[in-house]
């Protein structure tokens, strides 16, 4: 293995990194915000990677075109997720934790069974895009274009999510996930935030459908692929941590990219997971976990 | 209608469904051999189940009508030798994972009374499918597995009549020993195989057919099967840079292996598949671009009509269907199921020693089938050696037969990129 290869393995476990730390963010706000873990966080994936395909057929747009119109559209869905099923199994006195992670678990299993029935399984990909199939070389590494573009995009998102702390309604968030019932006497509508909160974590999550769905294979059950990853970042860099997504996707992709290169490829996942084991050994909130 | 009382109507609903699908078949009085049919119909590999079904009623359409093709069971209407009985399927989803293949076989056999089983494309499931079938003594026709190991255990009841991993690597390494014959540079090989008894027993065959014919093994390298990611895994690929890249994988992962490929600048000299993935029209649908010049085995081909006119006519039935070709692995599913409809109407009877023992003395002409098979019968281990297995390469948005010389219509490009 050259030094070039390697620096190429590295690359391109970065870019991932960058990707999967933008599919986890969303999971690490919502379970911030209130507690609850979205068990159909990768469903959510997977319905925007197919209202991207669907759009750029209908509208034969770019999908970078179409990418505000989806995450549009994911804020709705977020936000219906949590007024329809969410809300109500918030309410429950008893053993909330197990009835929050069957509603979204439940809700999981619907959706996949849903677009399976909707969409068939066949695996569905974007043909053609300004950037798919695009690859910048430099010097003999090669960059491919849609993920430095992922890449890019999560950098962004997590510069914006940070500018949203600062604001009214960042405090809210804040103020609400710290005394949900002091937040209600100064007048701050404790259904609308986590509402709103949704709406956020499904928006960032279909915001990295819109990339996946330029360079990866679209079906009803991708979203486990990249759900199991999820959780793991969110666990690793520690639940409700916004910043210790990015830290933890980061590394996710660099571990697996490393793991793939020095065992057999089929152990990738055991060193993510080794390495999650480990940080729970010396921090078992994760790496930036508050509690 | 308050929440509770929707909840409690939408709950009611697949009881109405179940009664009403128990009374349907006790009302019919006619004749019927039931028979179970195991596929993933959810899961990342139900693409594939969705087409076995659309091959195995095609199949059923065949053998309860009547039809002037030159196949067992087509021309009478029904099993001539059990009064005219159709062919009725019951299917189970066995999500590609063993254990749910188990539980569902012993399923259609207890609760079903299903006669014989049919299945299963993962060979890993076809494994676990096959020992229960045995444990009860009913016959299991292995349509599409292609593990060499699945016949080692010396079943009784296990059928295979299409080829297995050894016989289509054979053929492959044929071809390779023929191309340098012709001159051509094959000196080393690269092995990229997924994860279950599939990925790892076709490279088995592969490393050893490599080893015996003297082809050096330049990247050997199993990986994790629906990777978010084979950047690496191609990389190292890449850096190898074998003279013939011969992938074990199944859809999923063939489409992301070309796509990556493709980002890394990594052309392969040559492709050679052992199909699965590589024989599936969406893998092409969404990367054929950059597949132009690959090779794949396969069990069926097409250019087949233009001598046995019927096999058009099977295809335009499935295409009805399916708005799809017959493929490698549809066409063996649904002559898979011709093949066992076949015996039971041999055997004059549902039981399964009888079924298995009317399969055991199969014996017709590979012509009588819509596959380049030379004949269709049974050894000891339940295989059907004479198989013959062909392989197409990807010309011109279609595939061509271009090898064995006796049945090609077209000579092989190589290297495949020029």
């Amino acid at each position: 293995m050259t030094a070039q290869a390697l620096i190429q393995v590295l690359a391109s476990g970065l870019l991932m990194g960058l990707i999967y730390a933008l599919i986890a963010v969303g999971l690490s706000l919502i379970f911030g915000l209130m507690d609850v873990v979205n068990f159909a966080h990768g469903e959510f994936l997977m319905i925007a990677m197919y209202a991207t395909f669907g759009l750029v057929l209908w509208t034969t747009l770019d999908p970078i075109v179409v990418a505000p119109l989806v995450v549009g559209l994911m804020f709705c869905v977020g936000a219906f997720v949590y007024v329809a099923v969410v809300r109500y199994a918030m309410r429950t006195k008893a053993n909330a934790g197990m009835v929050q992670i069957f509603s979204t678990f439940g809700l999981a299993i619907l959706i996949q069974g849903a677009a399976q029935y909707f969409f068939t399984p066949d695996y569905r990909s974007i043909k053609t895009s300004w950037l798919g199939g695009h690859t910048l070389d430099l010097a003999g590494i090669f960059l491919p274009w849609p993920q430095i573009y992922g890449g890019l995009i999560s950098i962004a998102a997590f510069a914006a999510l940070s500018l949203i702390s600062r604001t009214d309604f960042g405090k809210a968030l804040e103020a609400t996930r710290e005394d949900q019932g002091a937040v209600a006497l100064v007048g701050i509508d404790r259904n609308k935030v986590f509402a709103i909160g949704w709406g956020l974590g499904a928006a960032l999550v279909g915001l990295a459908g819109t990339v996946l769905a330029i360079f990866y294979y679209i079906h009803p059950q991708v979203g486990a692929t990249f759900g199991t990853i999820a959780y793991v970042t969110v666990a690793l860099g520690g639940f409700g941590s916004v910043f210790g997504a990015l830290v933890a996707g980061i590394i996710v992709g660099l571990v697996e990219a490393i793991t793939a290169l020095i065992l057999p490829p089929t152990m990738k996942a055991v060193g993510i997971f080794a390495l999650y084991l480990a940080v729970v050994f010396f921090r078992p909130s994760g790496l930036f976990g508050k509690l | 209608m308050n929440r509770r009382e929707l909840l409690l109507a939408a709950s009611a609903l697949p009881l109405v469904g179940l009664t009403g699908a128990a009374s349907r078949a006790f009302a019919q009085g006619a004749p019927e051999v039931v028979i179970g049919v195991l596929y993933a119909m959810s899961g990342p590999s139900a693409q594939v189940g969705i087409d076995a079904r659309h091959a195995f009623e095609t199949a059923a359409e065949i053998i309860n009508g009547s039809f002037d093709f030159d196949m067992p069971t087509a021309k009478a209407p029904g099993l001539a030798g059990l009064g005219g009985a159709k062919v009725r399927l019951v299917y189970a989803d066995h999500q590609a994972d063993p254990q749910k293949g188990r539980a569902e076989a012993e399923r259609l056999i207890t609760q079903d009374k299903v006669a014989a089983l049919i299945g299963c494309y993962q060979s890993a499931v076809s494994s676990t499918v096959s020992a229960v079938a045995e444990r009860y003594g009913v016959p299991f026709l292995c349509a599409d597995s292609s593990s060499p190991s699945l016949q080692r255990k010396k079943l009784k009841y296990f059928f295979r009549p299409a080829a297995q991993d050894e016989m289509f690597s054979a053929a492959m390494f044929d071809f390779f020993d023929t191309q340098k014959k012709k001159g051509k540079k094959i000196d080393s090989v690269g092995l990229f195989y997924e994860d279950t008894i599939f990925g790892v027993d076709s490279s088995n065959v592969q490393r050893k057919l490599a080893n015996d014919r003297g082809y050096k093994i330049a990247a050997d390298i199993k990986y994790k099967s629906n990777s978010p990611s084979l950047s690496a895994e191609v990389q190292q690929l890449k850096s190898a840079d074998p003279d013939v890249l011969m992938p074990s994988t199944y859809t999923t992962d063939a489409i992301l292996l070309v796509k990556t490929m493709a980002e890394l600048g990594y052309k392969p000299k040559n492709l050679v598949a052992q199909a699965s993935g590589f024989s599936e029209q969406v893998t092409y649908d969404a990367v054929g671009d950059k597949l132009v010049g690959a090779i794949s085995r396969a069990s069926f081909s097409l250019d087949l009509a233009a001598r046995r006119p019927f096999i058009g006519k099977v295809n335009e039935m499935y295409k009805a269907r399916s708005s799809r070709d017959l493929n490698d692995n549809s066409s063996r599913e649904l002559m898979g199921l011709i093949i066992l409809a076949d015996a039971i109407d041999r055997a004059k009877a549902t039981d399964g020693a009888k079924i298995r023992d009317a399969l055991a003395a199969t014996d017709f002409p590979g012509t009588r089938t819509i596959m380049p098979w030379s004949r269709v019968h049974f050894n000891e281990e339940g295989q059907n050696p004479d198989a013959s297995p062909v392989l197409l390469q990807y010309v011109g948005g279609k595939f061509v037969t271009i090898f064995p010389d006796d049945v090609a219509i077209a000579a092989p490009i190589w290297p495949m990129n020029g």
